[in-house]
């Protein structure tokens, strides 16, 4: 019964190519009198495979787009002590279809003075690499959409791709406030990636493999909880997660680090100058970038699709992403905005120093040795004395001068 | 010659035509944008999937930024005084343009591993390429790493030298 709904959607996909398969059989036979030879047969399943995988990701995904977005103005509302929306169907759960078709019958507005083409190609190309990063995730046990050596690596190349759009958008727009807010959104992307990457790299030494699968692999544990081998567990593992997090949320420009889009000082930055559908692109390459990175918190620290047996695998994988995702609306609805020098200093200061450090805990941590419970409690300790101790010792550092007003080195 | 080796030729030769004869500078630089995408596809059509990742995620995160904030701290971006096609400027590049192809010639023909072909049907490996670079290749790794903090450390001092003349 468990692997019945476990391996439900591998079953559904298996049998999905095998129409297409049979199918193609009997157009083959209908037009050349003999069913396709073994190679073609081939070839129609593989590109069945992969064009099933995309809809798929596409459909779900931006399925959950549209709940996200009734999600968190439903928490934000909760916290900010209103209603949020609750005329379109029930709880107003049907306010994302509205919106949609609200944002596809706006005018779609261009400046004259607008870079026609890159400001037209720029919302097309924000949302590719968040719909791109998908592709590396594993959603469930034998539900990898491709099995990369490198699917690490690749999930931050191809994330990389976004920052460029952002400016695309920036500066096709022609308005300085798109200018400023894309200026900003570059460098605080840039400086943001560097932690995120960091972060990362304990994972992938102790696994010793930039597979996402094997990642997974190497959380899971035989037994019936499943939880025993999550590395958000081990005191690197939760330093680096937490990093992880921080990062990930100004990585998807997300308060409290949205500054390149800081209504109050910008208006909207970058998008300023897009109107109807496009806006909704932008819109929903930000909660697709965020979805993403929490997928990819959840592969890396969180034990990916591993959880107790009582859910089927791609469930646990859903619902520890929901929950980063539902987390991040909390601190949206709590935090006030950074200032951006702040946010720099915090970048660098602070958390790259201490990525690097957990770094070096990371590898006091492997050469510890952890054959018998004693020794892996003394290993735990040491590892968490010395990030704890690292995090008090740049902590300290760092808030010295956090609440000291801003130098104006260009502008006084 | 298979489909996929025509189309990422077409991709990579448009972005670097364009990259050199656009007159606006944000669309040159985004055209090189594209021929950076068109040479990872390279790696990727040859198996080297590492490289290719490494170069989406240095090139496209990290040096068109770097090459954007260059462009936008010009101040002519459309490049209305063009010089005439005889001018010196353009004798000088041309010159320049020569010894760096002549040098790269000579170097990749006399390079014993171009007249290799690589075995068929081995994919890259992470783990091998990060073991050679710390076994055989640790020496110029390492003075590689050396040159990249000088340089940082130098971003460093050019930065806090100007906040100095400011005060």
């Amino acid at each position: 019964m468990y692997n019945f709904f476990d391996q439900l959607f591998v079953a559904l996909g298996a049998w999905l190519v095998g129409l297409v398969v049979a199918a193609g059989n009997g157009v083959s036979k209908l037009c050349c009198g003999q069913p396709m030879s073994e190679a073609a047969a081939h070839n129609v399943a593989a590109g069945t495979q992969v064009v099933l995988i995309c809809v798929t990701i596409y459909g779900v995904f931006a399925l959950c787009f549209g709940l996200a977005t009734w999600l968190e103005r439903k928490m934000l509302a909760r916290i900010q002590n209103r209603y949020g929306p609750n005329r379109v169907g029930p709880f107003g759960l049907l306010q994302f279809v509205a919106d949609g078709v609200k944002m596809l019958t706006k005018e779609d507005i261009v400046p004259a003075r607008a870079d026609k083409l890159v400001h037209f190609l720029a919302p097309a190309i924000v949302l590719a690499p968040a719909l791109l990063m998908f592709g590396f995730l594993p959603f469930g046990r034998n539900m990898a959409p491709t099995d990369l050596d490198t699917a690490v690596i690749a999930f931050f190349a191809v994330g990389a791709g976004s920052e460029l759009a952002l400016f695309m958008a920036g500066w096709g727009s022609r308005n300085k406030y798109s200018i400023l807010g894309a200026l900003r959104a570059v460098a605080q992307m840039i400086s943001y990636e560097i932690p995120l990457v960091l972060a990362a790299v304990p994972v992938v030494m102790i696994v010793g493999s930039l597979s996402t699968s094997q990642i997974v692999a190497a959380q899971g544990t035989d037994s019936f909880l499943d939880v025993k081998g999550w590395f958000v567990w081990t005191p690197w593992g939760f330093a680096g997660f937490i990093l992880f997090l921080i990062a990930a949320t100004a990585e998807s420009n997300r308060s409290p680090f949205d500054i390149p889009e800081g209504e109050s000082e910008i208006i909207a930055g970058f998008h300023v100058e897009y109107s109807g559908f496009k806006f909704a692109l932008f819109f929903m390459a930000e909660y697709l970038g965020m979805m993403a990175m929490a997928g990819l918190g959840v592969t890396l620290f969180l034990g990916g699709w591993h959880g107790p047996k009582l859910l089927p695998s791609w469930a646990w994988f859903m619902l520890k992403g929901f929950l980063i995702v539902c987390w991040l609306i909390w601190l949206r609805g709590t935090l006030p905005r950074l200032r951006v020098d702040q946010l720099m200093a915090f970048a660098w200061k602070a958390m790259l120093p201490f990525a690097l450090f957990n770094i070096f805990a990371t590898a006091v941590w492997f050469y510890l040795p952890k054959t018998t419970f004693l020794q892996s409690a003394v290993a735990w300790i040491i590892t968490a004395a010395l990030v704890v101790a690292a995090y008090l010792v740049i902590s300290r550092f760092v808030s010295r001068r956090a609440g000291a007003p801003r130098v104006y080195r260009y502008a006084s | 010659m298979d489909t996929a080796f025509i189309i990422l030729s077409l991709i990579t030769v448009a972005g670097a035509v364009w990259a050199v004869t656009l007159r606006n500078l944000i669309h040159a630089v985004l055209s090189l944008v594209l021929f950076f995408f068109g040479i990872a596809g390279f790696f990727f059509y040859l198996n080297a999937d590492f490289v290719g990742w490494v170069q989406i995620l240095v090139y496209v995160g990290a040096v068109a930024i770097l090459a954007i904030f260059a462009v936008m701290l010009t101040h002519n971006l459309t490049a209305e005084d063009e010089p005439g096609f005889f001018s010196l400027r353009w004798l000088t590049g041309m010159a320049i343009a020569a010894t760096v192809g002549a040098v790269l010639w000579f170097a990749i023909r006399s390079n014993a591993a171009m007249s290799q072909t690589a075995p068929a049907g081995v994919a890259s490996n992470v783990a091998d390429i990060g073991r050679k670079m710390m076994t055989d290749w640790v020496v110029p790794f390492e003075v590689v790493s050396l040159l990249l903090t000088a340089a940082m450390i130098g971003a460093i001092v050019i930065a806090m030298e100007q906040i100095s003349h400011r005060k």
